[in-house]
């Protein structure tokens, strides 16, 4: 794992694709996921454009793991709530005056099936892409190197904040601060706990500029690096693809809204 | 190569000057050692000679900082990164934030000054290997301990080979093996005497140990100056709060207890302490 990451580090083929390319098969992913129109659709593209990469990546395991801990909540309540609610011909059960349908229990099914395309899409993304190479992908198409540092710093340094925020909490309770409170209590501890979280975080801000500037980050002209990212006229051509499947999908799906 | 003629630098809404008048020829080449008590002005020396005063810290200033012919104050920091180098004391705060691993991390630097990517690898594994960090390369620099923190700071700063490297206590969180590390990494790099170092530090024997020159100051002015053996070894240290090394005191403790005649410059290392005491 990278830092405050979801990623595995593996030697795949999936790991050493472009980050662009993988990141169009999320959005392809996403866009699926908003516009193709039955759960079957859904499901068939969750198991044909996503499964075996995260195979072919060695990450079938963490990805199936990660998508079930995330969806089962959604699936149990999107069927519930649209099972009970959404109204249908073929009752399956009946609780006092409510009627759980088949109707409903697909829409659900299929609501749920949306959100686990478009989760599974960026998941694979996640797993297999360190941020860094991907920041560094957008940097070398003209994204500013700060956008790409904050970005990049924010997914270290949270995790170092956390670290910071349970000293200070030590140190309080060190001197007589008493945190197994109610809820007003919990509030007035609010500020000896954030005062100089908020102050030292501040202090560290300046800190942290000082030393980027130390090592030329405001240096004006061309940076390198030493990551390389691997392109192929196949992945262009794939991304192209994807990219024109995408624009036909959101087309078909607006034909279908304003003219069927 | 460093010059500073009557340097004076005031922080903003303060009203003692941190430097005041500071008067300093630094050659080429030179291992120069600055110390002095807290609030004397090591740290708002390095941050001048860095670019860091008057370029990030606003405030007034006066006086002609020359580094290579160059004026400090006319030359944006961007550009001052790539021939004057500054190691602060915290480790944690010197670790960019933005690379994985302790490799990437080293290159951060060289990647900003546009290096080819080759030379970026090369640069690194000399730097990993003079740092002792070839071992942690794949670590992330954040699950480092402080003292590890510190040497991949140093070997950030390294690896862009200033011409001046400007190092503010960087061991004040190693232990004595860490130190012992540092030093014998400074002294490698500054063999061939292309590279001036300046540093503050408080671990005097180190400093006896490798610096050409020491640099006394006191509240904000240059108290002292000359070679380590002198000014080390001077008994004025003392009132500054700074003290003397362990050696200088042994032997002042004896001459005074009469338990040894010989008169002269104390020693300020082991091996000039078991000389005098022959």
């Amino acid at each position: 794992m990278a830092g405050n990451t979801l990623y595995i580090e593996k030697d795949s083929s999936l790991h050493r694709l472009h980050p662009l390319t993988k990141l169009s098969v999320t959005l392809f992913c996403l866009i699926c996921a908003f516009t193709l129109p039955d759960l079957l659709w859904l499901l068939a593209v969750y198991l044909v454009i996503l499964l075996p990469p995260a195979a072919l990546g060695g990450l079938l395991r963490p990805f199936l793991k990660s998508c079930v801990t995330v969806m089962t909540p959604f699936v149990i309540s999107l069927t519930l709530i649209q099972g009970f609610f959404t109204g249908g011909e073929t009752i399956l059960l009946e609780v006092g005056r409510f009627a759980f349908t088949a109707e409903g229990a697909l829409a659900g099914l299929t609501a749920a099936a949306r959100i686990l395309l478009a989760l599974g899409g960026a998941l694979l993304l996640m797993l297999s892409t360190r941020p860094d190479r991907l920041m560094l992908a957008f940097t070398q198409r003209g994204l500013p190197n700060s956008l790409a540092y904050i970005v990049l710093t924010a997914l270290q340094i949270f995790p170092s904040f956390q670290k910071r925020a349970q000293v200070i909490l030590e140190a309080q309770q060190a001197r007589g601060l008493e945190t197994k409170v109610g809820v007003v209590g919990r509030m007035r501890l609010l500020l000896p706990l954030t005062g100089p979280l908020v102050l030292s975080s501040i202090v560290d801000v300046e800190a942290r500029a000082m030393a980027l500037e130390a090592r030329a980050f405001s240096r004006p002209g061309r940076k390198t690096s030493l990551q390389v990212l691997y392109d192929s006229r196949g992945q262009r051509i794939m991304r192209f693809g994807l990219i024109v499947l995408s624009l036909g999908l959101i087309a078909a799906r607006m034909w279908l809204i304003f003219y069927d | 190569m460093i010059e500073l003629r009557n340097f004076s630098y005031r922080y903003p809404n303060q009203t003692r000057p941190a430097l005041a008048g500071i008067q300093l020829k630094i050659p080429k080449g030179q291992f120069c050692g600055v110390v002095g008590a807290n609030g004397a002005g090591k740290s708002t020396l390095c941050y001048a000679l860095s670019g860091f005063v008057p370029h990030f810290y606003r405030g007034d200033v006066s006086g002609i900082l020359r580094i290579g012919g160059r004026e400090i104050a006319q030359t944006t920091l961007g550009i001052l990164a790539g021939e004057i180098g500054l190691v602060f004391q915290d480790p944690f705060n010197q670790i960019s934030g933005a690379r994985f691993s302790v490799r990437e991390e080293v290159a951060f630097g060289l990647e900003n000054l546009g290096l080819a990517r080759r030379k970026i690898e090369t640069r690194v594994s000399e730097v990993l290997g003079l740092m002792r960090l070839a071992a942690i390369a794949d670590r992330s620099p954040f699950e480092l301990s402080g003292g590890q923190q510190q040497r991949v700071a140093i070997a950030s700063i390294l690896a862009m080979q200033p011409k001046v490297l400007v190092l503010d206590e960087p061991t004040s969180q190693l232990d004595p093996h860490g130190t012992a590390e540092v030093f014998e990494a400074l002294d490698e790099i500054t063999r061939d005497r292309e590279t001036t170092v300046v540093i503050v530090e408080h671990k005097l024997e180190w400093l006896a140990e490798f610096a050409d020159r020491v640099v006394v100051l006191d509240a904000g002015r240059v108290v002292m100056d000359g070679p380590a053996r002198k000014v080390l070894a001077d008994d004025g240290l003392k009132k500054l709060g700074i003290g003397r090394t362990q050696y200088s005191e042994a032997a002042a403790s004896a001459q005074k207890k009469r338990l040894f005649r010989r008169s002269g410059i104390l020693p300020i290392t082991l091996k000039q302490a078991r000389a005098f005491f022959k």
